[in-house]
């Protein structure tokens, strides 16, 4: 399966789950903050994309939950400290940090959960099972 | 007379009591319906015969809910028979009425993992297949005004109840973005066998001094708010608790 035909899947995941129109979702879309995704929203994206391309999709696997849980290792006054980027960077290896760490604060995290970090997840997977 | 028609019901509790008159009412208002009985075979037995006769549809399972997978198992097979669950009525309870300085662990354990253990499993079994695969569901928690307005002897049947109406909230905020609304009904002094001993010593007494409409309740006064909250007409209600005991609550004396 190309990346395209990948991308026209999810798209038509998020339309189904998220209720929004097919032109609003592209690559660099947001979860939260461009197609307005809530924390059910997620688990409803992860069932979706299960049955679509019929794949096992792990907790935490695509979108990990409480990801620093607090540590004042890895964050500190709401920036994510070098460590804590390395941490993020193992948990989600499918993220593009390249915007990320010019200013890596608790808050801008969520812009991590991209229509694309969920394309490049199942490349990977898809990949792996072939 | 056909408002549910073809829906698919599940109901706990449902051999006797207010669980019968809940079969019933749903039987008759045109949903298909599974319940779990604990030991009532036989009557269990008659109330799908009575179902049936009635042409309606019925389907009985036993099951104890305090048991953490019994809720999987009989939603398993609800799906594996109808391949939707539309209405959940939490309905199994118990009471192990006792002096809080006498009230045995087993006592307090029984009535928390029954009423408020099987009705958090069974909601947990139901949840995957209403909000992610149907986007629809009713859920139904049966509480009790117990849970508000107590009584010596008590605190494990209060404590359930209480933490039902809070559960019931809490998982309607959770649920509601996915057209799942999840309600409690609090009965008051309901003509059942568990009621039966307070019945007996104090029954008319209550009757007319403690409720304003003169009359224990009967299980179809319960069973009808369950047809209506599973109904088109509720479809903005969650998160509610609503009271039905004829107006016991209010805590007037008559006389």
């Amino acid at each position: 399966m190309s990346k395209d035909d990948i991308f026209k899947k999810v798209a038509a995941t998020m339309v189904e789950a998220l209720n929004v129109d097919e032109d609003q979702v592209t690559m660099t879309s947001t979860l939260q903050g461009d197609l307005g995704a809530e924390s059910i929203d997620f688990l409803d994206i992860v069932f979706r994309l299960e049955r679509e391309f019929g794949i096992k999709i792990p907790r935490n696997e695509l979108f990990p939950e409480s990801i620093f849980q607090g540590d004042p290792d890895f964050v500190k006054d709401g920036k994510v400290t070098p460590k804590g980027l390395s941490e993020l960077k193992e948990k989600m290896p499918y993220a593009d940090f390249s915007t990320f760490e010019k200013n890596p604060t608790i808050e801008t995290i969520s812009d991590l959960f991209t229509v694309e970090l969920i394309v490049r997840y199942l490349e990977g997977k898809i990949a792996k099972a072939a | 007379m056909s408002q549910l028609k073809d829906q698919i019901a599940l109901v706990t509790g449902g051999s006797r009591g207010i669980g019968r008159a809940i079969v019933l009412a749903l039987a008759q208002a045109g949903a298909k319906v599974a319940f779990v009985y604990r030991g009532s075979k036989e009557a269990s037995d008659k109330l799908v015969e009575e179902v049936t006769a009635a042409g309606g549809e019925a389907v009985a399972f036993q099951a104890d809910v305090s048991q953490l997978d019994a809720a999987s198992k009989v939603i398993e097979q609800v799906l594996a028979k109808w391949n939707r669950l539309d209405i959940l009525v939490n309905n199994a309870g118990v009471i192990k009425d006792g002096l809080f300085l006498r009230m045995e662990e087993s006592d307090w354990k029984t009535v928390i993992d029954t009423n408020l253990g099987g009705t958090f499993s069974f909601c947990r079994a139901a949840a995957q297949q209403m909000t992610l695969k149907q986007r629809y569901g009713r859920i139904i928690n049966i509480s009790s005004v117990a849970a508000t307005h107590v009584n010596a002897g008590q605190c494990n049947y209060s404590a359930s109840k209480g933490a039902v109406n809070s559960f019931t909230r809490a998982l309607a905020v959770e649920l509601g973005s996915r057209n799942v609304t999840v309600n409690a009904i609090a009965p008051g002094f309901i003509e059942t066998d568990m009621s039966e001993a307070v019945r007996s010593k104090a029954g008319d007494f209550i009757a007319k001094k403690l409720i304003p409409t003169r009359r224990l309740g009967k299980p179809e006064d319960i069973a009808s708010a369950v047809v209506f909250l599973a109904s088109a007409g509720a479809s903005y209600i969650t998160g509610q608790v609503i009271t039905i005991d004829g107006g016991l609550s209010l805590g007037a004396v008559s006389g």
